[in-house]
């Protein structure tokens, strides 16, 4: 609804004179050749409802598809016989795990592969064009006439090299259709951004200008792979929010790949989960997610993470790992995991049917057992048990600043990263630090690991010990060419410990975490992402730390890996009762996590308070924006306009003035500081709810459900 | 260990449940079984190499000095198997010889320069701040001096000899390997696996040669195994000067060098030493891509 405000405002400047020339109406407005027409067509706003998929003709299918990658001298089998259509008009949620195979899927559909080493089997057709044995000339010629690509990182899809005027008027055609385009999508100041760079542009921004190039023409389907995984949530929550308006405006197809469903939940209309190169279950969105058919689909929306989990308990986590696409399994590819397992699971591959309680037949699923699934209830895992307390404090940082120099041209700037934080966390207890990218929690968290030294303010540590520190991205925080027991071993060298008592302090810490001995032998690279992440642990626990700082450990995770994790941080942390600082963008994480929540903007703390009460009731605006980006199934996504002011450059007042929808002509005056809620709390200090604004929110009814809390009842 | 038990019965299921079924991936296992094989390449070629270099002058069959028949003998003729030279040595025992000398000199040069060079380049890199800009700016002087103008200094200070030319060589060598660690090294520092170190309490000397070096010596390697072949080149350039082994003793530069007038009436007099130089380089080259292969894959 903010979006729909700040798209209008963008594009006021619009010639919408233009439209009669198109009498086709708005949702044939753009169906030109691309690159041919000069005066090209306008996209008009059309009201957000979103439009009912047309029952017509299919963009895309494909029918019993195998994908086969040479490499290393053994055949990676990535798709084993996949079959879906894509409807003009609908968008298709395609959902899995790394390495299920989604990602191959899309490509196939680009015709991306390299012919070398690829063997594609099956039927493939995009356009009514039969594409198996289609020459590269053949899908160079569909890709642009009838196709566009989206892609996770904009970064390496531009090229860095050229301003973006001359790469969208490539592809558009002309200057002035480049604009229109780019004015579509809902980049502001379009004219003046056709001479930037790519770099010059934040992430939200990259990435709408390459929806901008996939949409010129317009193509009949669009490939996005994982188009919102590198931004900030509330970035997240505008992109997903264009892309359904731009299909209503344009009615092409869209394969939509992700790895959460939440997301998939958000823009699909249907939604296709892959597995190990095999499709599990595919049906309406709605359908999927309040109806899985599939013991798969159902571990992923129950290792799924929302605003509304029971936080008392560990999640729900899918046990182990996908099957090794060199090695695939012959039965079901998920009865290695699955909870249900028969032996018929294991010997014979389910085909995709229909639903047995389905009476439109749009809902298939590929389970031998998926009645029993129906009438299985969900099995609780057992309570945390409470969470150690001590007394005294763990840290305590008071009005710790930093600024970063960084040189433009031949001046230098600086980079106000930590403007004044104040943040005391007690033994035993865990605070999230939630903002978007560029709020300063990481250079809070490093800064308390010691690994940068801070301009003013102080940090003190109450206990003795050095604070451990786990990585988002634990392979590269693990050197690649040391073994696991040599890395974990260093960290044992201060402790006066015989060479035996050393292995046996890696053995335990690595079975603590849970990974088998022989871990300690190997090298990071030979792990997967998830046991790497138990190693980057097992090497923070070798000897107990008073206070564990982790750094988006999950963000980089599939859900189900993710969810263990979390669980494995929560145990540890109650066993060993570290204090934990735990930085994260996502506030259904922080909430399953974390005691307390600090959330962060432009390097302040802007609210803080005991989590359940800060998630329940968001006093500060900012707060609430979060909340509702994030993309919970069935939830409504809201979204705050703009991006985050720039930290080389904080506004006067208060620095989320810009973009808050409740600010008062005193906010831009006025920098609020971070003052108490409720003066009578009572308790200790650091428990106490506190929020910087001048005009708080109040009285925002909590989330339907009743939160536990475990430990300390809010002020509420 | 008290950490290491349950806690609560029941998650502990929960918990160990999903790691008994942690396998390691199986590329591992098939790895190891079929063991490190470019290591096992590049190691068995420079075996072949030194083992030529050192038992050479034992399989040649006359000396390499005193003239063993008619001059010009062609390749294959009266005993001689890559033919005889100007003056009626036998190749072969020449090109062996020198094989000796040219790839023991190399090896000499390039060893000093990757220890000196190395080590000044993982302090600079290692340390940065003004240690790195004072080390950097001592690498570029050296860098200044002109080779040959250097040996020829050594050379008229000390007396002509290999050695006193290997001195100079070797003097003027180090910098290029301090410039390539520093670099690899300053982008390793970069990387997050460094910060986590730091903080798991390892020790400098530690973060230096277990966490940093290791990380430049595939770029050593492969500058290193370049240089074999420029470097056998470059001495030959000196001996043609006179700055490097005294005229009659053979080695392979100066024999290709000073033997090209013969080119087009007796073509093996310069070929053949030319030839073991080529194949000391492509060796050299081949064995270094192996053990980069070897040292990128652990």
């Amino acid at each position: 609804m903010i979006m729909a405000r700040a798209m209008t405002r963008h594009r006021q400047p619009e010639p919408l004179a233009v439209l009669p020339e198109y009498p086709g109406g708005p949702l044939s407005g753009l169906a030109t050749t691309r690159g041919k027409h000069p005066h090209a067509p306008v996209i008009t706003d059309i009201p957000a409802s979103p439009a009912p998929p047309r029952p017509a003709e299919r963009v895309a299918a494909v029918e019993d598809l195998h994908v086969t990658f040479r490499r290393n001298g053994r055949d990676v089998q990535a798709l084993r016989g996949v079959s879906l259509e894509i409807a003009q008009g609908e968008i298709l949620g395609l959902v899995g795990e790394s390495g299920s195979g989604k990602s191959v899927l899309g490509l196939t559909l680009l015709g991306l592969h390299p012919a070398r080493t690829t063997t594609i089997d099956g039927k493939l057709e995009v356009c009514n064009q039969s594409l198996v044995a289609a020459t590269p000339e053949d899908w160079r010629r569909l890709r642009k006439t009838h196709m566009g690509a989206v892609f996770q990182d904009p970064m390496t899809s531009l090229n860095p090299t050229t301003r973006l005027g001359r790469q969208v008027s490539e592809v558009a055609g002309s200057s002035a259709e480049a604009i229109r385009l780019l004015n579509a999508v809902g980049i502001p100041d379009a004219e003046r951004r056709l001479s930037s760079y790519p770099h010059e542009l934040s992430g939200g921004l990259r990435q709408r200008v390459m929806l901008a190039m996939a949409i010129a023409g317009p193509p009949r389907l669009i490939i996005a792979d994982e188009p919102t995984t590198a931004l900030d949530v509330t970035v997240q929550a505008q992109i997903l929010q264009l892309l359904r308006r731009l299909r209503d405006d344009l009615g092409m197809a869209m394969l939509f790949i992700t790895h959460d469903l939440g997301v998939a939940s958000q823009v699909a209309d249907r939604i296709a989960v892959l597995y190990g190169g095999r499709l599990m279950e595919i049906g309406p969105a709605g359908e999927i997610l309040e109806g899985p058919a599939h013991p798969y689909t159902d571990g992923l929306l129950r290792s799924r993470l929302t605003l509304t989990t029971g936080r008392d308990r560990p999640i729900a986590s899918l046990a182990g790992e996908p099957p090794d696409p060199t090695q695939p399994p012959s039965g079901c590819p998920f009865s290695l995991r699955c909870a249900f397992v028969w032996d018929r699971c294991r010997d014979e591959m389910p085909a995709p049917t229909v639903k047995p309680q389905d009476t439109t037949g749009s809902h298939m699923v590929a389970c031998w057992r998926t009645d029993d699934l129906a009438s299985s209830g969900q099995e609780l895992a057992g309570k945390w048990p409470a969470a150690p307390s001590a007394p005294g404090l763990a840290v305590l940082a008071n009005n710790v600043t930093k600024a970063f120099t960084v040189r433009k041209g031949f001046r230098t700037q600086k980079l106000h990263a930590l403007r004044g934080v104040s943040l005391e966390i007690a033994p035993g207890e865990v605070v999230a630090l939630v903002g978007e990218s560029g709020s300063g929690k990481s250079t809070l968290l490093r800064a308390m690991a010691g690994l940068l030294t801070i301009d003013s303010g102080s940090i003190e540590f109450g206990m003795p010990g050095h604070a451990q520190m786990v990585f988002q991205d634990a392979g590269a925080s693990l050197t690649p060419w040391l073994s696991v027991s040599t890395l974990l071993k260093e960290r044992l060298t201060r402790a006066d410990l015989s060479s035996n008592e050393r292995a046996d302090r890696v053995r335990a810490s690595l079975a603590t975490v849970g990974l088998p001995a022989e871990v300690a032998s190997a090298k990071p690279r030979e792990l997967s992402g998830g046991q790497r992440q138990r190693v980057a642990l097992a090497r923070a626990i070798a000897m107990p730390p008073p206070m564990l700082l982790c750094d988006e450990p999950t963000s980089a995770l599939d859900v189900s890996l993710a969810a263990s994790i979390l669980n494995l941080i929560g145990r540890l942390r109650r066993e060993l009762s570290m204090a934990v600082l735990f930085v994260t963008h996502d506030l259904a994480v922080a909430r399953m996590v974390a005691d307390r929540v600090a959330v962060m903007y432009l390097g302040r703390i802007v609210e803080i308070g005991p989590v359940d009460d800060v998630v329940g009731n968001p006093r500060h605006p900012y707060t609430r924006a979060l909340l509702a980006s994030v993309p919970d199934p069935g939830a409504k996504l809201t979204t705050a306009r703009g991006e985050p002011a720039s930290p080389l450059d904080p506004p006067d007042g208060c620095a989320f003035e810009p973009r808050c929808e409740r600010s008062g002509d005193d906010c831009c005056l006025c920098d609020p500081t971070l003052d108490l809620v409720r003066p009578s709390h009572t308790g200790p200090a650091r428990l106490a709810r506190k929020v910087a604004c001048l005009h708080p929110i109040a009285g925002v009814p909590r989330i339907p459900g009743g939160l536990p809390t475990d430990r300390h009842e809010g002020d509420d | 260990m008290a950490m290491a038990e349950p806690f609560v019965t029941r998650q502990q299921s929960q918990f160990r449940g999903p790691s008994a079924k942690h396998h390691l991936p199986v590329s591992l296992q098939t790895r190891l079984r079929e063991g490190n094989r470019p290591a096992w390449y590049a190691g068995s070629l420079l075996a072949v190499l030194t083992g030529l270099a050192v038992f050479g002058p034992a399989l040649a069959p006359h000396s390499p000095l005193v003239p063993a028949g008619a001059a010009f003998t062609p390749p294959g003729h009266a005993g001689f198997l890559l033919g005889s030279d100007s003056i009626g040595r036998d190749e072969l025992s020449r090109v062996l010889y020198g094989i000796q000398t040219s790839w023991f000199s190399a090896l000499a040069v390039i060893a000093s320069g990757v220890l000196l060079g190395g080590l000044i380049g993982l302090v600079a890199g290692a340390t940065g701040g003004w240690v790195d800009e004072v080390l950097m700016r001592f690498t570029d002087a050296f860098l200044a001096l002109p080779g040959p103008v250097l040996a020829i200094a050594v050379v008229a200070a000390l007396g002509p000899s290999l050695f006193h030319t290997l001195i100079a060589v070797g003097i003027v060598w180090w910098p290029f390997y301090a410039r390539i660690v520093r670099g690899e090294v300053r982008s390793l520092a970069a990387r997050p696996h460094l910060e986590a170190a730091r903080l798991s309490g390892a020790s400098r000397w530690s973060i230096m040669t277990r966490h940093l070096l290791p990380g430049a010596l595939p770029a050593i390697v492969v500058t290193a195994s370049l240089d074999v072949g420029n470097l056998i080149l470059a001495l030959a350039g000196l001996s043609f000067l006179g700055l490097g082994a005294p005229a009659p003793a053979p080695e392979l530069g100066a024999m290709a060098a000073r033997n090209l007038s013969y080119l087009l009436q007796s073509w093996w007099v310069p070929i053949m030493p030319a030839l073991a130089i080529f194949l000391l380089a492509f060796a050299s080259n081949i064995a270094g891509d192996f053990l980069r292969d070897s040292l990128r894959n652990t």
